[in-house]
């Protein structure tokens, strides 16, 4: 397998003394489905958006196939984003317009300015978006708004929205964490399938680590700013998690409650 | 224990509001007591105003012009707060995208922000008079202030109900490759459509009402001429009501116009 995307070195300060990120680095071949776990303010989110540069890192280079992108000119970010689909914990969508309109929205960047900015979208992107929403079990709700959908269904759309953009990667930043156990398992799942039958790469921001364990190939554990480990699911002793989220580690044991974040 | 345990805990705002209120009661009552009435009956004084409303509003008639023209006239004031609003908003959209702080520069939105409230603070009929310096007194002179005050009016109104969009939306759309015009034209807008409509009639409404008094002070034509007229030049009390009846036939109009376009674009929605 080849690598999609490579981080060397990168690091991000905000400010003169906050330093979010530091000296990561880490690949992540094609097809992978790669799990980011942490605690709060690790610089989970922050990692996650500087692989599309949402967010510009202040050093380091960032490699996605085979092209440095921190040196990347509007354009051709333009094209980049693109082909990295994003989904998000608060699902982002505009809650006033339908299901397949916020759907299209994802074939945004491949449009010209005017097309964009009237809504005209070709037969061929309005089937594909269908086809999607078929796939992820929405055909009911293509034309309704989307403040009538449960969390489920808004995230679903988040997905369907990513992957319309035919993206070569998924960024997950924190997918599960405003949905029930239910949810979560359908969204996880979605997920996992569009990894294994679709080919793309999927990185996850997540909290719940038993989630992260039963789902992913990889696990990148992140601790202040630093990668602390980064290896298989198996490999995650308890000693490793202890060393990923210190002492609240064993608050999340005692409670009882791994599924708390 | 000696002391009362008080119910609720000591609230400092409470507190300033209850001792404003107190001293403009005392205040009332000193200014009552002390006003200087001279020789005036103060009986008779409200019995005569009752008098002068009566003969306005009960015996209403027209005189220096017929109904149908009066008609007319309110319909020249409307269009004179119409095209303005329509000015104001058409301008004031564009505007408002770059003050938003969701949308713009942080500079550029300060700056139009700073502008926008100085404008805003002048009220409108000064800002007439101040144009009536250039176009010279009438309707030129109107429309300009007018279109003048609705922009910043508007631009703040606007700009608000953009800022009120979840950054997240405009995060997932930069994300997926979309541009500032696209974000604006299929999250921005269709997100705040309601609000711009809402905003944009009550500042219609504002601008029906200073068009009336456009009509007086600046001799922009319209119903508020010929009630200046009526008042100022024929002191005809009767034609006044009669004047005053039109218009409010005409607001009540607008409002229910404005109503059902409100409920219509809720249910569409």
């Amino acid at each position: 397998m080849t690598t999609l995307l490579e981080l060397k070195h990168v690091s991000k300060q905000y400010g003169s003394d906050t330093k979010a990120l530091s000296d990561i680095s880490f690949a992540v071949k094609e097809g992978e489905f790669v799990s980011i776990i942490g605690p709060s303010g690790a610089g989970k989110s922050t990692l996650l958006r500087c692989m599309n540069r949402m967010i510009e890192a202040s050093s380091g280079a960032i490699i996605f196939d085979n092209a440095d992108i921190t040196a990347f000119r509007k354009r051709e970010l333009k094209k980049l984003r693109t082909s990295i689909g994003m989904i998000f914990q608060h699902y982002n969508l505009v809650n006033r317009l339908s299901v397949i309109e916020n759907v299209l929205h994802g074939r945004l960047g491949y449009k010209s300015m005017l097309a964009g900015v009237l809504g005209i979208y070709t037969e061929e992107e309005k089937k594909k978006a269908h086809a999607i929403l078929g796939v992820l079990g929405l055909q009911e709700q293509i034309y309704k708004r989307c403040d009538q959908l449960s969390g489920g269904q808004k995230q679903r759309v988040g997905i369907a929205r990513a992957l319309v953009q035919n993206p070569k990667m998924l960024l997950c930043d924190e997918p599960i964490a405003s949905l029930d156990p239910n949810a979560s398992k359908v969204i996880m799942d979605h997920l996992a399938h569009i990894c294994s039958t679709m080919g793309i790469t999927v990185v996850v921001n997540l909290h719940q680590v038993d989630v992260a364990l039963s789902y992913s190939n990889r696990i990148i554990g992140v601790n202040k700013g630093t990668i602390v480990y980064d290896g298989t699911p198996a490999g995650l002793t308890k000693d490793r998690l202890r060393g990923i989220y210190g002492a609240e580690y064993d608050e999340l044991e005692g409670s009882g409650g791994r599924n708390a974040g | 224990m000696d002391a009362k345990l008080p119910a609720k805990p000591f609230n400092k705002s409470a507190f300033v509001i209850r001792m404003t209120l107190l001293s403009l009661a005392a205040l009332t009552l000193v200014g009552f007591l002390t006003f200087d009435y001279k020789d005036l009956d103060l009986g008779e004084a409200v019995k005569k105003t009752g008098d002068t409303l009566g003969t306005m509003f009960l015996e209403p008639h027209a005189k220096h012009f017929t109904v149908g023209e009066a008609f007319q006239q309110v319909i020249i004031t409307i269009g004179l707060a119409f095209l303005t609003t329509l000015f104001g908003a058409v301008i004031a959209l564009f505007l408002a995208l770059l003050t938003a702080r969701n949308l713009s520069h942080p500079v550029v939105s300060l700056v139009i922000k700073g502008v926008v409230a100085f404008i805003r603070a002048v009220p409108t009929v000064l800002w007439v008079l101040i144009f009536a310096v250039a176009a010279g007194l009438g309707s030129v002179a109107a429309v300009i202030g007018m279109t003048f005050h609705s922009i910043s009016y508007l631009v703040k109104a606007y700009s608000e109900s953009f800022e009120e969009l979840d950054d997240g939306v405009i995060e997932a759309l930069r994300a997926s490759g979309a541009g500032w015009w696209q974000i604006v034209f299929q999250a921005v807008l269709p997100s705040s459509v309601s609000y711009i409509i809402s905003w944009t009639f009550v500042r219609f409404e504002i601008n029906f009402a200073v068009a009336i008094a456009m009509g007086a002070a600046a001799g922009a034509g319209g119903i508020g001429y010929d009630m200046f007229m009526a008042s100022n030049y024929y002191y005809d009390l009767r034609e006044i009501g009669f004047i005053t009846y039109v218009i409010l036939g005409f607001a009540i109009l607008l409002e229910l116009l404005a109503r059902g376009i409100k409920n219509k674009l809720r249910t569409n929605h």
